[in-house]
């Protein structure tokens, strides 16, 4: 079957081939730079001129356009609209909203806020779309992060793909039993338990048996393990990496004096 | 009731090709294995017999509905598909209620359900395993509560998605006899599968898928015979079939008994 284990989309691109820390640290710069930046317009500019230009380089536009309509855009709405309503400051008035307000200053705060939660998402999203999650760990890894550590990280990265094909292929099997999942509300909702059953129970048993194997594999042995898969890293990525460094120290450093 | 697929293409979303012009009859009654390597899109042909997969273009028609116009749950009635992982389906409590499942969701009447169910049991020999849960169970007994599950629906076309794979001998009889059962009852039979004893010793007629297309389609002898054209998508044909090859026998020998009759 044709089952996404992970976010990844195996393609050839300059972002593809950087060493996966040198993206992680890219995605800490954004992030950084649009929460520390003492400038309004920060955060949108870099995801107008900077985040959407790279996912093009990437070549992954199609995917992260979909990812942003589907997911970031309706939650930093969410959260825009709620933090202008809800944020007790301002005095100018926009507009009202039964007993709540939009001033000046709260839809302004809404903006900032909404507008780096959009960088920090799309960051990541385009950090998963690139790099393939068990390259990002072997890196990891190899610079000394523990076993278990990465072990939670890629298996929280792949939970959600793996389940949803998990999923698709339960919903398959009892829509062949004639369990009705299209028609009336009533009945779907009776169509609950056969489907979430399988699927808790299954994962439960994915999880033990991931276990095993991977302990059968000397997953805690204390022994220095040597790795199959080298990662490459250039000194194009040490170069960009302390770049990205200097740009955090520099946007944390301005936020700290002005 | 016959299955009618004409000119059946099939493109996944993500662009993979998986049919590439598939036309086939299969009559009312007929024992079908298909065969072909990983990929051939044996699975992707079958799930269009129940409606899980829309032709891309082309037609599937079983008896005379078009499966473009009704729904899985609908086409449940006459299709019924086994999967190849039973923990896939199974929910139930006990082992009877999720045998029940599949006709009760067909509307049947109580005394119907009820008969049904009793053969689906004795068939798949678990009578004596009615109240027990079926994660409780080996993995090959859950193997036979899903085909009891599915038979139970009393369907004219009953898909098997590997029966036989990891399961032991006894169990593989077990299959068989079950197969032998519905083709008394005068049922349609079809079985994905890369078991070739399996397949030479149950089957009457066996398709051999590659690549999206039909590549053999025939007698399970004619098939079988054709040693060069199936190593295209890697089907070896049964040992004894090979042996027979070897020992210049004049005909192509696909059991024990024909062998044994070949070389006398």
């Amino acid at each position: 079957m044709h089952e996404r284990l992970s976010f990844y989309i195996k393609r050839d691109s300059v972002i593809h081939r950087l060493n996966p820390l040198t993206k992680l640290v890219l995605v800490f710069a954004f992030i950084g730079v649009a929460f520390t930046f003492p400038w309004y317009w920060m955060s949108l500019s870099l995801f107008l001129f900077v985040l959407i230009p790279l996912a093009f380089v990437a070549k992954v536009s199609r995917e992260y356009f979909f990812t942003a309509t589907r997911l970031i855009l309706p939650a930093a709405g969410f959260l825009f609209l709620m933090q202008a309503l809800f944020q007790p400051i301002g005095e100018e008035i926009i507009f009202q909203f039964y007993f709540l307000d939009a001033t000046r200053e709260s839809l302004a705060f809404a903006f900032t806020i909404a507008a780096r939660i959009i960088v920090m998402i799309s960051a990541f999203t385009l950090l998963l779309l690139t790099t393939h999650p068990s390259e990002l760990m072997s890196d990891l890894t190899r610079r000394g992060l523990p076993g278990q550590f990465a072990y939670v990280i890629i298996s929280t990265l792949q939970i959600l793909p793996q389940m949803q094909a998990k999923a698709q292929t339960i919903i398959a099997a009892q829509r062949s039993r004639g369990l009705d999942t299209e028609s009336t509300f009533l009945k779907r909702a009776g169509s609950v338990l056969p489907l979430v059953g399988p699927l808790v129970f299954g994962s439960l048993v994915e999880v033990e048996e991931r276990a095993i194997a991977i302990e059968a594999r000397g997953f805690t042995s204390k022994k220095e393990k040597t790795s199959l898969h080298e990662v490459p890293d250039t000194v194009t990525d040490k170069t960009i990496r302390w770049v990205l460094i200097i740009l955090i120290i520099l946007s944390i450093s301005l936020n700290l004096w002005l | 009731m016959n299955i009618n697929i004409n000119n059946l293409h099939f493109t996944y979303p993500t662009g993979l090709e998986a049919l590439k012009g598939v036309s086939l009859t299969i009559n009312a009654g007929e024992q079908v294995a298909i065969v072909g390597q990983n990929g051939a899109g044996k699975t992707t042909l079958v799930r269009h017999f129940n409606g899980l997969l829309k032709p891309t273009s082309g037609s599937v028609t079983i008896g005379d509905w078009d499966t473009t116009k009704y729904s899985v749950a609908k086409l449940a009635s006459r299709v019924g598909y086994v999967f190849q992982n039973p923990d896939e389906q199974l929910f139930s409590r006990d082992v009877l209620t999720e045998v029940e499942f599949g006709p009760k969701n067909l509307g049947y009447t109580k005394e119907k359900i009820d008969e049904l169910v009793k053969q689906a049991l004795v068939w798949t020999e678990l009578t004596d395993k009615t109240e027990t849960n079926p994660y409780d169970l080996s993995p090959t007994w859950r193997k036979m509560v899903a085909l009891a599950s599915i038979i139970a629906m009393d369907t004219p076309i009953v898909i098997f998605d590997e029966p036989t794979t990891g399961q032991d001998f006894a169990n593989v009889s077990r299959i068989a006899n079950v197969i032998a059962e519905l083709k008394k009852q005068g049922k349609t039979v079809i079985t994905i599968t890369h078991d070739i004893d399996f397949c030479a010793e149950n089957f009457e007629r066996v398709i051999a898928l590659s690549n999206g297309q039909v590549l053999l389609d025939g007698t399970t002898r004619e098939v079988l015979g054709q040693e060069e054209i199936l190593a295209q998508t890697y089907v070896d044909p049964p040992q004894l079939t090979r042996l027979g090859k070897l020992l210049n026998l004049k005909e192509t020998v696909i059991n024990q008994q024909e062998f044994l009759k070949a070389i006398k």
